[in-house]
């Protein structure tokens, strides 16, 4: 059998995450985008000359031994000489200007001064628009000095703190996933799995079970052709026939347990294995139905009940008799059997089952078959019902044979049903006399 | 499917309404299962709203009466539908559930 993707949860919870990494990696470029361009356009020699402007104003900061000194470059005004002047001032956080204005000869763009270091010997600069530096200062009494200029705006800056957060974020719900489902969702599915994979096990074990146990080689010889089918729902049932020709008599057994799942297929199978043991002896009909009605009732703590009709038909006298427990009502050649009501199996061990007898002819046509055709459901949830079963077989052309019979009939049921599923198991025994 | 459970003078009256099949056998199961422990309980079962019953619901209602007679109780089937009426007969439970 090919092996699926959604068989392993784990390689598909790992295809999932390398997905999600994918994605937010794609993400995550897409926001840094601008940034990255920016970053990569530094230019040094404009960050020399800002911090030389700026160096006495930093070192009045650093003079002040604020732990928190934090100041802004606010521009003032642009003043328009032989060359262009831009005044600027600088402010703490309160807004109170801590240092002269000064004028710059060109625009400044660095906004933000902070203190990063509580001893106050390491300073960084914010440079808006992209670019940015980091003055280093490890000993007061050392002039300052520009260390380095790093990629600060990159990884620090406004909207680079929200992807770097977006980064965490992400990476951290990443792990969380990833622990999530090593240790609980991958386990859980598994579990979930391997508990679908049983009952279907099961279920296949249950339909074989059924399989086997009705009859598959249809006997056939100068006086009879019969054919049958069964065709199970979905969810196994309890549907079982049995039949054959022995002694000059064609016997035949069909019933119903009125269950589904394991168990039913098990007391079906329980019921046909019996039978096949029953049936080479010479057994009357109603002691046939009584000693299955014990067997049903022995197993009573499952709780099952069981419809069965049976009987058996005289090839030279072409008598028929036959026992109804609860069954559907057989049909032949288009009309219904007149059959007593009597209790289905499984109920009452002293049950008096009685047998019938009638006078079949030679062409006759019996269909015998278990609630799932009547009960066959169409797309507006009608039912076949008796009626259309019976104007199926009054149709039908006698000639055809048991096989094609049988055909027609899951044809018919298959029209009828349309899209509906079919919820229940169909049986179906074609007999023709001929 | 619909179960609709009132107590009167001390009888039980279970309604089953709408239709019994396959699909709704083991809802209406879940819906009776507390009465099927109560001691000595009256149980009426009213199917005249049941509009349909699979032969497989009937292991439920056996069971289901079982039960109750088993507690203690008394169990009938009052008001049934034609179509309902016609499942007990073809399976012969006709006598011991309406046995007036």
């Amino acid at each position: 059998m090919k092996k699926r993707i959604s068989d392993s949860p784990r390689l598909l919870i790992i295809l999932l995450l390398a997905l999600y990494g994918l994605l937010t990696t794609g993400v995550t470029l897409w926001v840094l985008h601008d940034s990255l361009e920016q970053s990569y356009s530094l230019n040094y020699d404009d960050l020399e000359d800002d911090l030389k402007t700026l160096a006495p104003y930093l070192e009045y900061l650093m003079d002040k031994e604020d732990e928190d000194c934090f100041a802004y470059l606010e521009f003032i005004s642009k003043v328009q000489h032989e060359e262009e002047e831009y005044s600027y001032v600088v402010r703490n956080k309160d807004g109170e200007v801590i240092a002269p204005s000064f004028a710059a000869g060109r625009p400044l763009k660095m906004k933000q001064i902070r203190q990063i270091n509580k001893k106050g010997t390491c300073w960084l600069a914010d440079v808006w628009g992209g670019r940015c530096f980091v003055i280093i200062h490890p000993f007061p009494t050392r002039p300052l000095e520009l260390i380095g200029v790093y990629d600060y705006d990159y990884i620090f800056g406004d909207r680079q703190e929200t992807a770097r957060d977006f980064i965490l974020v992400l990476a951290l719900l990443f792990l969380l996933l990833l622990v999530v489902s090593w240790f609980w969702i991958i386990p859980a599915t598994e579990r979930i799995l391997e508990r679908k994979r049983r009952a279907e096990n099961e279920l296949n074990e249950a339909r074989a079970l059924q399989q086997k146990a009705v009859t598959t080689d249809f006997p056939k010889n100068t006086y009879f052709d019969s054919h049958a089918v069964l065709l199970p729902a979905r969810e196994v049932g309890g549907d079982i026939y049995r039949f054959g020709i022995q002694d000059g008599k064609f016997q035949y057994v069909i019933g119903d347990v009125s269950d589904k799942g394991t168990t039913a297929a098990l007391l079906m199978f329980t019921i046909s294995c019996y039978i096949h043991s029953r049936t080479r002896g010479e057994l009357p009909v109603r002691d046939l139905m009584k000693e299955l009605n014990n067997l049903i009732c022995d197993n009573s703590e499952y709780g099952m009940l069981c419809t069965l009709f049976l009987g058996h038909i005289d090839q030279e006298t072409l008598v028929m008799e036959y026992c109804n427990a609860g069954h559907t009502r057989t049909l032949v050649n288009g009309e219904f059997l007149e059959q007593d009501a009597q209790l289905l199996a499984g109920l009452d061990r002293e049950y008096p089952y009685h047998s019938q007898t009638v006078q079949l002819h030679h062409g006759d046509r019996l269909l015998l078959y278990t609630d799932g055709v009547t009960e066959a459901r169409g797309e507006d949830r009608s039912f076949f019902g008796e009626k259309r079963l019976q104007a199926w077989m009054k149709g039908l052309d006698p000639a055809i044979s048991s096989e094609e019979a049988c055909r027609s009939l899951l044809d018919t049921l298959a029209v009828f049903r349309g899209s509906a599923v079919q919820n229940d198991d169909i049986a179906i025994i074609y007999i023709k006399i001929l | 499917m619909k179960t609709v459970i009132e107590e009167k003078n001390g009888v039980v009256v279970v309604s089953a309404q709408g239709e019994l099949d396959t699909d709704t056998c083991a809802q209406f199961q879940r819906d009776i299962e507390p009465l099927m422990e109560r001691k000595d309980t009256k149980v009426e079962l009213d199917l005249s709203k049941l509009d349909y019953m699979s032969s497989k619901a009937l292991r439920i209602i056996v069971a289901f009466q079982q039960a109750v007679v088993k507690n203690g109780g008394a169990f009938s089937i009052t008001k049934v539908t034609d179509t309902v009426q016609e499942v007990f007969d073809m399976t012969g439970l006709s006598a011991s559930f309406f046995r007036n």
